[in-house]
């Protein structure tokens, strides 16, 4: 679906406090292919972005200063506007055996381990974005 | 004062002295004293006073006949002089006549008797003299036992005293006068005890001595307390009798006190220290006890009789330590006292533990002292024990409980590394993947660039792979600092041995480690966590191949096994683990590697151990392995392997019906 250029892209909203990283996903999924990527370093204005922005799938940092992975996820589904747009948390916090696995569910959320590789987050995307 | 008694001749022949400047005198005597049947005598002259003197007159005669018709001084001289000196000897007086007597009325007084020159009819000296020597005799006789009853009275330090029918005192001795704080004896004469006691102590003393009169029967020895007016009090012995008079009629009392003040006082003190002894040893909170020199009981409070075993002292009286000890106890406790009384030394604080008859095992704090008699003989012992059981139970409780608590100090301090560490592996994780995504999302990137020199590929990819490499690192340290939790499910080792083995075979061909199998195809189950464990044998099997560079042996191993006996390699860690008789799993994973370094030994668990080069290895590996295996109940050893090179890896599993 994302492979020809003529149909709708795929919105993808990454929020994490690190720019180069933010920047890096940024390349390599426009790199990938038929995406369109906004990056957000400042967790606060996720809401925000999100309404305007109106991204497929959002890529969310766990840890991060002022409102933390959790938080944002939270004030998303409060918003009936982004109360619907999937999330995968992209986390340094993980075992070895969960990062081992890729994509994973846990609690009802999905998973990334940090660092990811640019396939893996294709990958998942297109598994969440697909279930 | 008589020093002697002399020899009273009792026959009728006396030996007589004339004391006259007359020789002619002696002639017209022994004309007067012609020897009858009841009398004779010797007589003999003397001329002066002087030549008399020479002579011990006692010893000399019976009688001096004194002629004073002489010069008036040197007469009353004489007389002076024999009164003084004549003891039982009579003394005559031989004047002319009764107008020469009369001159010497002053003197006549210490004559026994005169002889009147002019009127002697015949025989009248004979008589005069014999009655006048048999009268000196007497009296002399008499004086002597008057002087022998007053010497008692003076000097006897008793009271003694006599008494008339209406208990006055006719006659008291000067040490009744004195010990009743009078001057002399003659001030008591007339009183009585109301004046000298407290009227309840006269009153019974007067009641006692009219029973006396009235029945004539003694009071020998009685034990009186004299109460004086001013409230001071004497103790006496006593002894009362009835005074009677020549015809045997009782005109009073009479008798004798000794003060036993001193005595009795002696006795009470001596009463009250045994009473203050006795209280002592009966109520001191320490068993007391006195034994003979063969270990007998002579005295024993009711705090050792229970030390004992026993409920009272009365039974143990009499009793060795034989009839409550075991005999080894009991021997062993009476060599130490033998050993005391032997050298004469006493011993202090002895911790001894005893078994009582009903096998309770009890502490005593005992010191001891050997006592001896007179001539320095050792007789038996003194002893103090206390029962120190409870104390000693504490102690060792609290012993128990201080290593309890350094055990918990030091997995407090254990958990407390591992808390700091993993907050620090957190942080670590979280600081190094990020720049780790960066720069892998960049390989990436960079890679999908289309053609692309070669180097540049191979760059990257170094690149990609020293960046996997980091995040290794990170992953060990997240393993370490990991929650310590495991789920434990009956499982057969083997089955994960298998598993890791499978996951391993690549490893281990590309070392050109040779596998060796030699798992024991009937194991128990033991409970493990199989998503835990494969990391240890994963880290055991890389620990071999690293130390393995040229390629080797890796055998793996698995038996099970009985605990038995603690032998040379078990451990007090072991012993925690495992009880005797308890069946255990046992895995050993050997390599024919260069083995464990001496230092090394005692560090390998340690974490951040490592002896790899930096960049190799984190040191995390094997304190990692130990957490689980110990999460496992299980215990972790890793020596050099015996008579061979190489290490020996040894986990040992309890079986799952123990665990």
């Amino acid at each position: 679906m994302n492979d020809t250029p003529d149909t709708e892209p795929t919105r993808i909203l990454i929020i994490d406090d690190e720019a180069s990283f933010t920047r890096m996903v940024k390349l390599n999924m426009q790199n990938a292919g038929n995406y369109v990527v906004e990056t957000l370093n400042e967790s606060l204005q996720a809401r925000m972005v999100a309404k305007q922005f109106k991204p497929h799938i959002i890529l969310l940092d766990v840890v991060m200063p002022e409102a933390d992975g959790g938080d944002v996820a939270t004030t998303l589904r409060e918003s009936e506007q982004t109360k619907n747009i999937p999330i995968i948390f992209v986390s340094a916090m993980v075992s070895r055996k969960e990062s081992h696995r890729g994509l994973y569910r846990s609690g009802g959320e999905y998973f990334l381990a940090k660092p990811v590789s640019s396939d893996l987050l294709v990958d998942a995307i297109h598994q969440v974005l697909n279930a | 004062m008589l020093e002697s008694t002399p020899t009273l001749r009792h026959n009728s022949r006396y030996n007589l002295v004339l004391l006259s400047p007359d020789p002619a005198e002696e002639a017209v005597l022994n004309h007067h004293l012609q020897p009858t049947e009841e009398f004779s005598c010797t007589l003999r002259c003397i001329e002066t006073l002087e030549q008399l003197k020479q002579f011990e007159i006692q010893s000399l005669c019976d009688a001096v006949l004194l002629d004073i018709r002489i010069e008036k001084p040197l007469a009353e001289e004489a007389i002076q002089y024999l009164s003084r000196q004549k003891g039982s000897v009579a003394l005559l007086c031989l004047c002319q006549n009764h107008t020469q007597l009369r001159q010497f009325r002053e003197v006549m007084h210490s004559v026994d008797d005169y002889i009147l020159a002019e009127f002697l009819p015949e025989g009248e000296l004979s008589t005069r003299i014999a009655h006048s020597i048999r009268r000196c005799r007497k009296e002399y006789e008499l004086l002597s036992e008057q002087n022998l009853l007053k010497e008692l009275l003076d000097n006897i330090p008793d009271a003694i005293y006599f008494k008339n029918t209406n208990s006055q005192f006719i006659k008291v001795n000067t040490a009744m006068a004195r010990i009743y704080d009078h001057s002399g004896p003659e001030e008591i004469l007339g009183k009585s005890d109301f004046d000298l006691f407290t009227h309840e102590h006269a009153q019974r003393a007067y009641d006692d001595e009219q029973e006396i009169i009235k029945t004539g029967k003694p009071l020998i020895g009685i034990i009186e307390k004299e109460t004086m007016p001013d409230g001071t009090f004497k103790w006496v012995t006593t002894t009362k009798m009835p005074l009677k008079d020549n015809m045997g009629t009782i005109i009073g009392t009479m008798g004798i006190s000794r003060s036993v003040t001193e005595l009795k006082n002696a006795q009470e003190a001596l009463a009250r220290e045994t009473a203050l002894l006795k209280t002592i040893i009966e109520h001191a909170l320490a068993g007391i006890y006195v034994k003979d020199r063969e270990g007998r009981y002579l005295v024993i409070n009711e705090r050792h009789a229970n030390n004992l075993g026993a409920k009272t002292s009365k039974e143990c009286v009499g009793k060795t330590l034989r009839d409550f000890y075991s005999p080894e106890d009991a021997d062993r406790a009476m060599r130490f006292d033998e050993e005391i009384m032997q050298t004469n030394k006493g011993l202090e604080n002895m911790v001894d533990q005893r078994t009582l008859p009903n096998g309770e095992k009890t502490w005593l704090l005992t010191s001891k002292v050997p006592f001896s008699d007179d001539k320095g003989n050792c007789i038996g012992l003194v002893g103090i024990s206390q029962d120190i059981t409870l104390q000693k139970k504490n102690e060792l409780q609290l012993k128990s409980t201080i290593q309890t608590l350094e055990e918990t100090k030091l997995q407090l301090i254990e958990a407390e590394k591992l808390k700091t560490v993993g907050r620090l592996a957190a942080g670590v994780a979280h600081e190094v993947k990020n720049p780790l995504s960066v720069v892998l999302l960049g390989v990436d990137f960079l890679l999908s660039q289309g053609e692309l020199d070669p180097d540049i590929t191979s760059m990257l990819t170094d690149m990609r792979n020293a960046a996997l490499k980091a995040n290794e690192v990170v992953f060990e340290l997240l393993d370490y600092s990991s929650p310590h939790e495991v789920s434990l499910v009956p499982a057969n080792i083997n089955e994960t041995i298998e598993h890791v083995l499978t996951l391993m075979r690549h490893n281990l061909r590309k070392a050109h480690v040779t596998l060796i199998d030699e798992r024991s195809q009937e194991l128990p189950k033991v409970y493990i966590d199989a998503s835990k464990i494969d990391q240890v044998f994963i880290n055991l099997i890389l620990n071999a191949i690293s130390v393995m560079p040229k390629g080797g042996e890796l055998i793996v191993k698995t038996y099970t096994k009985r605990m038995n006996a603690t032998g040379a390699n078990v451990s007090s860690e072991m012993t925690e683990h495992f009880r005797i008789g308890d069946t255990i799993v046992v895995v050993e994973i050997l390599d024919t590697g260069t083995g464990i370094d001496d230092n090394h030994q005692n560090k390998v668990f340690d974490p951040f151990f490592s002896t790899k080069t930096t960049g190799e290895g984190t040191g995390l590996g094997l304190s990692v392995t130990r957490s689980i295996v110990d999460m496992h109940r299980g215990m972790i050893t890793l020596e050099n392997r015996e008579n061979q090179v190489g290490a020996c890896a040894r986990i040992l599993f309890p079986t799952a019906d123990k665990a």
